[in-house]
């Protein structure tokens, strides 16, 4: 992100009643000082939270939408049923993207070798669930999330991704 | 004795940042203006506690400021923000390679600030 300096930017002619008034001697000064770069002292949004808990509680629910979905036979019911699991499911694989793109280091790669083909494997079973109707499909869904929720925890996850809950006093 | 330092100057002034974040605070705020020498860790390499300007590992248009917080036994360096509850660094991006690196040694702006980075 170069910053802009004035020097040798030369105004385009302009509307006579929009013409601006002279620069002030200080801010060309300025200008001629400022630096060319932006260097980053930054904190990404999100903060560094990360817990696979929040794929699972989505997952969940697809698992118990196609249970529900099996003992209902009301049609609009079914409507909705399909309609609310396949939002769910599209989120569940945001969650485990979020893991996979930006919890995981290079390090817990090297320290689980499957790491890439278990996330891999979960974001596309995420999307069999959004299809399906099959409820064995959401099961396998949330074994392959705990798979990641198991590597979460032995690098040190709960503790480092996560905020230690206020106790009461 | 003079010649070097002129020379560092100059380089530097090429090579002059804004701080943009509040990660390196209270030491280096948004808004800071510094000389950055491209050869500052050329002879001596950073250690721990030392400040440097890097390319952001994960998208390396991007420079990133941050301190030195240990040297990994690989020469790779871990990176911290001085406020760690609002810095982004080796936490999440694992250690860094350690080149390219340059050395923000003086900030000339704002004037109450003007001073030797540390």
């Amino acid at each position: 992100m170069p910053l802009q300096t004035h020097r040798g930017s030369r105004r385009p002619p302009r509307d006579a009643r929009t013409e601006p008034k002279e620069e002030p001697v200080f801010d060309r000064l300025l200008a001629a000082l400022a630096p060319r770069r932006v260097v980053h002292a930054h904190c990404d949004l999100p903060c560094g939270i990360y817990d696979p808990e929040q794929a699972r509680i989505e997952a969940e629910s697809c698992y118990k939408i196609l249970e529900k979905y099996e003992d209902n036979s009301d049609q609009h019911f079914r409507t909705r049923a399909i309609a609310i699991k396949e939002e769910r499911a599209e989120l569940t694989k945001h969650h485990i993207d979020v893991m996979w793109h930006d919890y995981f280091k290079p390090e817990h790669v090297e320290k689980f070798p499957d790491l890439h083909d278990v996330c891999w494997q979960a974001s596309k079973q995420a999307s069999k669930v959004k299809q399906s109707l099959d409820i064995a499909e959401a099961k396998k869904l949330l074994e392959l999330i705990d798979r990641i929720d198991e590597m979460w925890k032995a690098t040190g996850g709960p503790e480092k991704t996560r905020k230690a809950a206020a106790v009461a006093a | 004795l003079i010649e070097p330092a002129l020379g560092r100057l100059l380089r530097s002034w090429r090579h002059r940042v804004a701080v943009s974040g509040q990660s390196m605070a209270p030491g280096l705020l948004p808004g800071d203006w510094l000389l950055v020498d491209p050869d500052g860790y050329a002879r001596r390499p950073p250690g721990p506690g030392d400040v440097v300007v890097t390319p952001d590992p994960r998208s390396p248009d991007r420079w990133l400021i941050k301190r030195v917080t240990r040297i990994e036994p690989d020469g790779r360096l871990e990176l911290a923000g001085d406020a760690p509850d609002r810095s982004t660094d080796s936490r999440v991006f694992g250690p860094v390679e350690p080149t390219a690196l340059g050395r923000p040694w003086f900030r000339y702006w704002p004037p109450p600030r003007w001073g030797r980075v540390r």
